[in-house]
């Protein structure tokens, strides 16, 4: 087990190189530098545009800039930002977090909901609370995620109840414990629904669709037939089998723990990372959108292996070599 | 079949009700400028308080020196202040942390005398020596990345700055620089607080925001008080600050400036129709939507006039040829854009009154020449116009060879060339694709075929600047009141002359005689003579068209009415008299 996590590891590292190249060269593919809305400026003369282009290593070739920030990674340094004058590290830490917040409160809706609701509808196949989940699921899947989330605002703002966007406002410092909590609940409930609705559709669905495969297989039939109680059945048996493949979607998900939420932070003005690598993506600031690029790649080779070793712990079918 | 015939009524039926033209603002309601506020006299006020601002960006650090953008300047002009301030309502230069200066009379050493009684924020005295660590050690440090030299170096030199005594600073000049006092309002840092991060080397970074915010010292009437990344910015009074009102009341009266950070501009006018914040730029789109809930919700728009930011189109005079010996502008073209009559006939087509009407909602205004109507002391009227007259543009282009001569429906120059070009214009600016819409339609009218391309605005920037190949570009630039600090623009072997940058010798003869007013002008002293000059430099511009003005927005604001001393100008904005707003007390 452990060679085989030290393999994929090793493995992972040209993988990221890779992705990190193929990023940094399709930012030199748009013209311009993040400098040109100071060459814009006519105030500020032309040497000093080659100054500052000087002193951020901008003039030179592009695949030496790639290897000074390869040799910065290697360093377990992140890069600067020009745009913020800050490490991209500090940037990218304090918005990942309210990122993070917002996704694994999302994730642990997603899966209470979804999981249950999977094992339910299909155990009570065609009953009426399938059809019901059935609707709503569809419901789910075929809103798409902004325009949800600007129907959630538009909601919000005639009735007045949720807060639209941010995450503290003025009174937060002020207020006690319980008082935070409900804040932070009253900010991030629209974005959380959001993100729940969509995902949770998905999994509800992916996990009815697991489960009544397994409850038609011939070992739930001789399972039954040797008097287990229904329970057993279920739980015991067909659920370890069905939820398989929901473990490798779990992984995928830890994947998109930071950058899967970009688009509906940035309608609800969710202060995360996505829109501050928009931002920096449109600014060109190379450094910053390499720096999220590289956590997010991180992420995925990582969600990917831990999906692989919780299958091999729940499904003992499955040996690593 | 009918499922499908109710689906395609209620689809027209849609499109119909969201294609029928809204009803434009009626220009009658249009405030004159500054009409329902009459002179400015500032009352004594109240203690107490506070403004609630938005920005829609971020700061991204708090070092103003550094600064690349708004966001971060938004927030420090109230932090650092300079030795001179231009007034926001009459746009002269008044003493400001220096309370007097004397001129050498040949006009090149100016000495400062600072104020006795301006302290930093933790209570060090200002003295002449964070002035002389300002210019020397910041402003003049080639390892700091800034841009700021520039305005302090003429002609290639640098202004020699040296310590008198405590509370008086020499100003070395090598030459006659007549814009010196208005530059003189760059900010002011604290040596006790930057000095170990110049020393380090460090300085760039220094004052992130992520620094505490008692780390950054200034002389200003407000001290940053809290940064929450990304959400907020909250500043509180300073206490000590070195201004006083008539009755001898230490200012500002606000307790403090709150900044909520927003996404974009919807949301922050319905933060402010919902009365979460006190004050809104008002777009000319959201003119008729606001205006009716003034006695509702309290607030009054104010209009100040003509802004300064300016939109106009350039038209590629480049002779140039590139390394491959192709010339940049294809020769048939250039042969156009050269001959100031098609410029002109170009400029008779341009329908303002109707940008203005569609565009900016009937808020906007005419302009003719370089300057902003706004800019006062500088604006000259004596311009060439072009009213919108289509026969007359046509008449132009008969007169200069180009007819229809295969009758197609479109125009050909004598050599049988179609006239055809692509106008470019940035694609994230929607006001400016609403403009050239307008324009090409009129342009079509004439039977020239012009297309539009939408571009990113840093592929635009690199085609002025770089590459050199582009027709006419519809482009802005923010503007301001000194004419020299244009001097990039204007001057022809400036980098920034769009239409033909890097001349090596004046193309045109109006082009070498705006090269000398410039230089003249810089170095002209008597204010009379020199507003002569640049009055001839506008009237070349408006003559020769290098750049065709379009239309200027109206600066409106929207401010709650519990604040008083609220005066808003073009020139600066509505909060030039921060010091002085206060909240009204009920009655």
């Amino acid at each position: 087990m452990k060679t085989y996590v030290l393999r994929r590891i090793l493995i992972s590292i040209p993988l990221l190189i890779a992705i990190s190249f193929i990023t940094f060269s399709a930012l030199q593919l748009a013209p311009g530098t993040i400098l040109d809305t100071i060459r814009f400026n006519p105030q500020v003369s032309e040497e000093t545009v080659e100054k500052l282009e000087r002193q951020y290593k901008l003039d030179k070739h592009w695949l030496v800039q790639y290897l000074y920030w390869l040799k910065g990674i290697a360093k377990l340094d992140l890069g600067y930002s020009i745009r913020n004058e800050r490490p991209v590290s500090q940037i990218i830490l304090s918005r990942a977090l309210n990122t993070l917040l917002l996704s694994v409160v999302s994730m642990f809706f997603i899966w209470l909901i979804a999981i249950p609701s999977g094992i339910y509808t299909a155990v009570h196949q065609y009953s009426f609370g399938d059809k019901v989940f059935s609707v709503v699921s569809y419901i789910g899947l075929s809103l798409p995620g902004f325009f949800f989330a600007l129907l959630l605002l538009f909601f919000a703002d005639m009735w007045g109840i949720f807060p639209k966007g941010q995450l503290f406002s003025g009174e937060y410092a002020s207020i006690g414990f319980f008082g935070k909590f409900w804040h932070i609940t009253k900010h991030l409930l629209v974005p959380v629904i959001v993100i729940s609705t969509g995902s949770m559709a998905v999994l509800q669905r992916i996990m009815r669709g697991n489960m009544l495969e397994v409850l038609r297989t011939q070992y739930l039939v001789t399972a039954r037939a040797k008097g287990l109680p229904e329970k057993r059945v279920i739980y015991g048996h067909a659920l370890r089998n069905a939820v398989n493949p929901m473990i490798t979607i779990f992984g995928y998900q830890l994947s998109g723990l930071l950058s899967g939420a970009a688009l509906i932070e940035m309608i609800c003005s969710y202060p995360g990372l996505g829109y501050t690598m928009l931002d920096a993506v449109r600014a060109q600031d190379t450094h910053l959108v390499m720096g999220a690029m590289l956590i997010s790649g991180v992420l995925l080779v990582a969600g990917n292996l831990v999906a692989d070793i919780l299958l091999v712990i729940v499904d003992p079918r499955i040996r690593v070599h | 079949m009918r499922r499908l015939v109710t689906f395609l009524g209620i689809f027209i039926s849609l499109t119909l009700i969201y294609c029928t033209p809204k009803k434009g603002a009626d220009l009658g309601q249009t405030p004159n400028p500054l009409a329902n506020l009459g002179e400015y006299k500032a009352v004594v006020g109240t203690y107490g308080g506070s403004l609630r601002l938005t920005t829609t960006s971020p700061p991204k650090t708090f070092n103003n020196l550094m600064a690349k953008e708004t966001s971060t300047t938004d927030i420090t002009r109230w932090i650092f202040e300079g030795l001179t301030n231009q007034s926001g309502i009459t746009t002269k230069v008044e003493p400001w942390l220096a309370s007097t200066w004397d001129i050498s009379s040949d006009g090149l050493t100016y000495t400062f005398h600072l104020r006795k009684n301006v302290k930093w924020f933790d209570g060090k005295p200002f003295t002449a020596d964070d002035v002389v660590f300002t210019f020397n050690d910041l402003i003049f440090n080639e390892k700091i990345p800034s841009s700021s030299a520039d305005t302090f170096t003429i002609d290639g030199k640098r202004i020699e700055v040296s310590k008198v005594d405590d509370l008086t600073v020499n100003f070395k000049l090598a030459t006659k620089f007549a814009p010196f006092l208005q530059a003189m309002g760059t900010a002011i840092y604290p040596k006790h607080k930057l000095e170990k991060f110049v020393k380090e080397g460090t300085f760039a970074s220094a004052w992130g925001v992520s620094t505490l915010p008692a780390e950054i010292i200034g002389t200003g009437p407000f001290v940053l008080s809290k940064y929450v990344t990304g959400q907020r910015v909250e500043l509180k009074r300073n206490p000590n600050y070195w201004q006083k009102d008539d009755a001898g009341n230490v200012l500002p009266y606000l307790d403090g400036l709150e900044f909520t950070i927003v996404q974009n501009s919807d949301v922050e006018l319905l933060k402010f129709k919902n009365d979460e914040t006190d004050f809104y730029s008002v777009r000319g789109q959201d003119y008729p939507t606001l205006k009716p809930l003034e006695a509702e919700k309290n607030f009054t728009i104010y209009n100040a006039g003509p802004a300064f930011g300016s939109q106009f189109l350039v038209v590629n005079q480049n002779k140039g040829k590139d390394d491959k010996g192709s010339s940049y502008v294809p020769p048939h073209k250039l042969k156009w854009f050269t001959n100031v009559n098609f410029r002109k006939a170009l400029a008779y087509a341009i329908d303002k009154q109707s940008i203005i009407n569609i565009e900016l909602n009937g808020l906007g205004y005419d302009q003719w020449g370089p300057e902003s109507p706004s800019a006062g002391f500088f604006f000259s009227s004596d311009l060439v116009t072009y009213p919108y007259n289509l026969d007359k543009a046509r008449d132009i282009l008969k007169g200069e060879g180009f007819v229809d001569r295969n009758s197609d429906g479109f125009l050909e120059d004598k050599e049988g060339n179609p006239v055809e070009f692509v106008m470019i214009t940035n694609a994230d600016n929607t006001e400016r694709k609403g403009i050239l819409e307008i324009i090409r339609k009129d342009f079509e009218k004439l039977g020239i075929k012009a297309h539009i391309s939408l571009l990113e605005f840093n592929s635009i920037v690199s085609k002025l600047f770089n590459t050199y190949d582009w027709d006419i570009v519809l482009i802005g630039l923010t503007g301001g009141i000194e004419p020299h600090f244009g001097s990039n623009i204007w001057k022809s072997e400036a980098h920034m002359h769009m239409w033909y940058p890097k001349q090596k010798e004046p193309a045109t003869a109006w082009e070498k005689r705006i090269n000398e007013i410039f230089s003249q002008g810089v170095q002209e002293l008597d204010p009379d003579k020199r507003k002569k000059l640049y009055d001839e430099w506008q009237k070349i511009v408006s003559d020769n068209l290098p750049v065709i003005y379009t239309v200027l927005s109206a600066s409106i604001s929207a401010m709650n009415n519990k604040f008083g001393n609220v005066y808003p100008t073009p020139f600066g904005g509505t909060f030039h008299n921060i010091e002085r707003i206060y909240v009204k007390k009920k009655s």
